[in-house]
């Protein structure tokens, strides 16, 4: 090992409502590949992003190559020769995978631009990482994996002396990520400092040198990865006191019947012949990591996006469910994980959101009776206790936690028995989570059936009847509450390379 | 990726729709066949096509300009109105034309790429005020260009020159083919051209690519101001009398053409040869139709027919690619 | 009058229309004085008549508008209504009652064809906008051979004349009462009815509709339609105030309705509509055009002030949205 390249120290950032960032440390080698690793909001990509220059750290400094540096966008830590290879590819697929490589430094030849340098150049580099790709191909002809590949030769070709892998190999197939290992050993045999970002315990034993931890925007301690196994680094990320107590015990009547039966799911890659039940005022949770396929598995239940086949039983009916609209009429109502794009229509009244998908029941002949509609709003703020002036506010004008209330509302009021919950309290504080909580389970006690999609252990554990684990598009496991242990969904929920 | 190689482009399509047109229109009428036609559509074709390879680039990025049309009028009325009233040099009452294009373009791109208004919205707004400065300048009155008989009617033969035994060329044809070469190679070759393509198809990696994406976005519409004002001066060779309050329409004609000729509604793709091609065909359209006994004004139903089918088949081809 | 009631009753932007409401009074107040007799009923009547069919259209491009989209078709669509009812009514004598269901009828099949594109197809608003201005000006000139076509006097002898009494009666402007009866019914299309509710909500966020469970392409049709409608309603009051309709044109109007718009605080991002702004708005614009005709000054010097307008206050609206977020 190397000397430092890079210091982070005592790393503070703060977004509204949310300690992103609490005084975290960070440090990194030439010449060696350092995993970063948290659940999901422990702070990784915060404090990448606050590396490269897209957030403002709020206090701390960052030392790289021995000076104090700070960068304002991510052109100036390239330019310094930071480089992160980002999960979401930056590519603009009606070019060629010679002109992305090269985009916004092309190669000149007088005013021309020498695309035959460019692509000459494209195949060294490919060559250096020993991949096979066309550079005159067009980028959107590509796979998801050569994509990335094209990223990574990208982030090289730009001179780097550290590249950030976030997530790198959550779209790769193994043959990819053998690739992609290959290629980094290289890198780190060329002095590069190398930091990598993934969930994948098996794939950190493999490839890094030491392991940072963070939990809940703090960092909790690093180690060297040949000193340590992998149930260390799962108790460093989940060791956190736990103050919710976790479910012990299933609150479903043994007998209570089956509402929603999937069968033989399937929807693209991330929808794999995804199969469950889901009985009468149970809340079942969905675990598992970051693209792992839960939320296109709820989204294809919901007819929000196409399936490719599969059956769906209501009450032991089956049913065709071809569109949010059939999904609505079944009486299944979803909550995005993505509250602003898909959950609420924040330009409008809370009323006018809350009886958005019920309308037809608040028609006084043509015309919306305003008034009943208002009374139904105004009930429910009072049951879930949303804090609002009034029914007539923009929901873009309340905090995350009333945002999310009021969604519910929307389902409730259109009287759903299943509820999908995706990602319920993401962005929410805490106070404000335990009240969702709450709420989730005294509707399961009344009788409404939940599907719970979480990426918090403690959430999950806290909450489900029963848990139902999937690792890249297919369902791993399925494990009753009473059996429930985070080691144990965290298996489940990680991949073993051979 | 194997499959798609065999799509045949659009370009080729349209190619041969153009050809196939050429055809039926000689098959059906004798008259169309005629030198004198040909030189006639020859004529008219120059403007719309100059407009059209101008507006084909921010129609790349995924804009519009709307001004081309009303404005080349403008522009047209200006230059002309600088030679009536103060009789300057043709040749500075030509050059001032292509600036007065090339500045309302420079506006057009500042109200786009720097305040962020939508690109049909802000050209919308400057081909109405195009058209009322062509019309306050002038006072309403028609202007006219010198004719080619006059001493400083030379400017015609750019685009039509007679030769010794009086036949005459379409000169300008020559200028068209040359100036579609250059502006495929710049849009293939030059990084205004590469980053016109990224800012179509992805706008946002483009910006973190480090490009100074502004300044390109406003360059795009610079450009299409620019061919409107080229466009300008091809309509005054060959109209020779410009009237204040035209030009409306014309814009998507040439519009059309460029969408026709397979460059893309929603941004990303496009070619200039392709575009050309299109014009082409809405140009024989245009002027075909009425020597195959159609009303002349059917042209212009069948050329809003075309332009949704060919944004149809756009639709339809990138949704079978998904 | 009216409109400051409605201003009065949604608080939320109330404050911008009251401006432009004072501007209304300002710009009739500043009229008055530097041009002799402007004053009075006889232009109030002239601006008035372009207060009508200006102000139908505006109304139905704002339910576009507030979906998001955009229509600037209406203006020929509007002539080319005008151009084959009065053709029928002229060339093969069908009544009057029904020339004027066949200019709604067109009106609306237009919208039907814009609507259907735009929601179900997926073409883009503008692309259409465009081809529908081709297909329209066409058809109207093919329609009636090119030929301009005048829709018959009121004291016509075939007694085809009785619809101008919608347009006027004597001196009583009885437009104005079909058009605030107009502008009430829409009123409450927009804010009191599902299609009101569906179409703004979807303006604003369209994917979040659709997963509410509503078929959004549905509604977003119907925003096209009732533009289609109106343009066919415009075309009536159009020719009893102009009487005259000339093939090919009709573009300059689609300015004056989409400025009407926003200027009255309806958002070209969508989502936001207002119904009272637009009628202000459109008073707006019909003043403009009257004083400037006053003043002497060509059509043309309107259309660039209409730019300018259209061009500040859609910069005003991109601007305040940036400082939100």
């Amino acid at each position: 090992m190397g000397e430092v390249i890079l210091t982070m120290k005592d790393i503070d950032k703060t977004f509204p409502g949310v300690h992103a960032l609490d005084h975290v440390n960070f440090e990194l080698e030439k010449g060696e590949v350092h995993a970063l690793m948290g659940e999901n909001g422990a702070g990784k990509s915060t404090l990448m992003k606050v590396l490269t220059g897209i957030y403002t750290k709020d206090s701390g400094s960052i030392i790289y190559e021995g000076r104090e540096v700070e960068f304002h966008n991510t052109h100036d830590a390239q330019e310094a020769g930071i480089v992160i290879v980002h999960q979401e590819l930056n590519m603009v697929g009606d070019l060629t995978v010679a002109q992305n490589i090269f985009i916004g430094r092309e190669f000149m030849k007088g005013f021309m631009i020498d695309d035959r340098k460019m692509i000459e150049e494209s195949r060294k580099l490919f060559d250096e990482l020993h991949i096979s790709i066309d550079p005159k191909a067009r980028m959107s002809d590509l796979t998801v994996g050569k994509q990335q590949m094209c990223e990574i030769a990208k982030a090289i070709s730009h001179k780097a002396k550290v590249i950030i892998f976030d997530e790198p190999s959550a779209a790769l197939t193994e043959k990819e990520i053998e690739d992609l290992f290959a290629i980094i050993r290289d890198l780190r045999k060329q002095n590069l400092g190398i930091i990598y970002i993934s969930h994948r315990m098996d794939e950190i034993k493999v490839i890094t040198d030491r392991v940072t931890v963070m939990r809940d925007g703090t960092y909790v301690g690093t180690l060297i990865t040949n000193d340590c196994t992998k149930e260390d680094i799962i108790n460093m990320m989940v060791g956190r006191v736990i103050y919710e107590e976790p479910k012990t015990h299933s609150m479903v009547p043994a007998d209570a019947p089956v509402v929603l039966k999937v069968d033989h799911l399937n929807a693209g890659k991330m929808v794999q012949d995804v199969s469950f039940e889901l009985r009468k005022g149970e809340i079942l949770g969905f675990s598992g990591l970051m693209g792992a396929g839960r939320t296109e598995t709820a989204r294809a239940l919901f007819g929000a996006d196409p399936k490719t086949s599969g059956d769906i039983y209501i009450n032991g009916q089956k049913v065709e469910i071809n569109s949010p609209r059939d999904a609505v009429k079944h009486g299944i109502g979803y909550l995005s994980e993505d509250r602003k794009r898909y959950g609420i229509v924040v330009q409008k009244t809370i009323t006018e959101n809350s009886t958005l998908a019920t309308l037809e029941k608040y028609m006084a002949g043509l015309f919306i009776n305003k008034a009943a509609e208002k009374a139904v709003t105004e009930q429910y703020i009072k049951e879930l206790d949303t804090k609002t002036p009034s029914a007539d506010q923009l929901v873009v004008n309340l905090s995350g936690g009333n945002q999310q209330k009021v969604v519910i509302a929307k389902w409730l009021v259109r009287n759903c028995d299943i509820l999908i919950f995706d990602e319920p309290t993401r962005g929410i504080d805490v106070g404000a989570k335990n009240e969702i909580y709450k709420l989730m389970n005294r509707l399961a006690s009344e009788g409404k059936s939940i599907i719970m999609i979480s990426s918090e252990m403690t959430e999950i554990l806290r909450m489900s009847d029963r848990i139902v684990v999937m690792c890249e598009g297919k369902k791993t496991g399925e494990i009753p509450i009473e059996e429930a242990t985070q080691e144990a969904i965290m298996d489940k929920a990680t991949r073993d390379i051979a | 990726m194997a499959k798609k190689k065999t799509v045949i482009s659009q370009e080729i399509i349209v190619a041969i729709v153009l050809v196939v047109l050429y055809l039926i229109f000689r098959l059906i009428s004798a008259d169309f066949g005629k030198y004198t036609t040909f030189l006639s559509v020859m004529d008219i074709s120059y403007y719309y096509v100059l407009m059209a390879i101008g507006v084909a680039f921010p129609l790349i990025t995924g804009g519009v300009d709307l001004s081309i049309g009303t404005g080349m009028i403008c522009y047209a009325l200006a230059g002309g109105f600088l030679i009536r009233a103060f009789n300057v040099p043709t040749g500075f009452a030509i050059v001032v034309t292509i600036l007065f294009g090339l500045g309302i373009g420079i506006v057009n791109g500042i109200l786009i790429s720097l305040m962020g208004l939508p690109p049909f919205l802000a050209t919308l707004c400057t081909c109405m005020i195009t058209r009322g400065l062509g019309s306050v300048v002038t006072g309403s009155f028609a202007v006219p260009w010198p004719t080619a008989k006059q001493a400083n009617g030379w400017f015609h033969s750019i685009f039509k020159i007679a030769t010794a035994d009086k036949t005459k060329l379409p000169l300008g044809l020559l200028w068209i083919i040359l100036l579609t070469l250059i502006m495929q190679f710049v849009l293939a070759h030059t990084r205004f051209g590469r980053y016109t393509i990224a800012i179509g198809s992805n706008k946002e990696a483009a910006i973190l690519s480090g490009i100074n994406v502004k300044f390109f976005h406003v360059m795009v519409y610079a450009v299409s101001g620019l061919f409107a004002g080229l466009a300008a001066v091809a309509y005054a060779a060959v109209i020779k009398t410009v009237q204040p309050g035209t030009g409306a329409g014309m814009e998507l004609d040439a519009i059309g053409g460029a969408i026709v000729g397979g460059v893309s509604a929603s941004g990303g793709y496009g070619t200039i040869y392709g575009t050309v091609i299109g014009a082409y065909v809405i140009i024989f359209l245009k002027q075909g139709l009425p020597y195959i006994g159609f009303n002349a004004n059917m042209q212009q139903i069948i050329t809003g027919l075309v332009l949704i089918g060919a944004v149809c088949i756009d639709i339809v081809k990138r949704r079978v690619i998904k | 009058m009216k409109t400051i009631k409605e201003n009065a009753l949604v608080k939320k932007l109330g404050f911008n229309r009251i401006i432009l409401f004072a501007i209304l009074l300002l710009m009739y107040v500043v009229f008055s004085l530097i041009i002799p007799g402007f004053a009075g009923m006889a232009r109030i009547m002239s601006i008035f008549n372009y207060v009508y069919f200006l102000g139908f259209l505006a109304l139905g491009v704002t339910f576009v508008i507030a979906t998001g989209g955009i229509d600037f078709s209406i203006g020929p669509v509007m002539f080319c209504c005008a151009l084959m009812s009065g053709y029928m009514l002229n060339t093969y004598g069908v009544p009057v009652v029904i020339s004027i269901l066949a200019s709604i009828a067109i009106g609306f099949c237009f919208g039907c064809f814009n609507g259907s594109l735009v929601a179900f197809v997926g073409v883009p608003p503008f692309i259409v906008s465009m081809a529908t201005m081709n297909i329209a000006k066409g058809l109207g000139s093919v329609f009636t051979k090119t030929q301009s076509v005048s829709w018959p006097q009121g004291n016509d002898p075939s007694g085809n004349g009785w619809f101008r009494n919608l347009v006027k009666v004597g001196d009583v402007p009885t437009g104005l009462i079909v058009f605030a009866v107009a502008v009430i019914i829409l009123f409450i299309v927009m804010n009191h009815t599902k299609a009101g509710r569906y179409i703004l909500c979807l303006g604003s966020n369209k994917e979040a509709v659709r997963l509410s469970g509503v078929d959004v392409r549905k509604w977003q049709m119907l925003a096209y339609v009732i533009c289609g409608l109106m343009a066919g309603i415009a075309a009536i009051f159009f020719v009893g105030a102009y009487t005259t309709v000339q093939p090919g044109l009709g573009d300059t109007y689609n300015n004056e309705a989409i400025a009407s718009c926003v200027m009255g605080g309806t958002s070209m991002a969508g989502g936001l509509a207002s119904i009272g702004g637009t009628v202000i708005g459109v008073f707006v614009i019909s003043l403009l055009q009257e004083g400037i005709m006053a003043l002497r000054m060509t059509k043309e010097v309107q259309m660039i002030i209409t730019g300018l307008i259209v061009i500040v206050f859609v910069y005003a609206d991109v601007s305040a949205r940036r400082r939100k977020n």
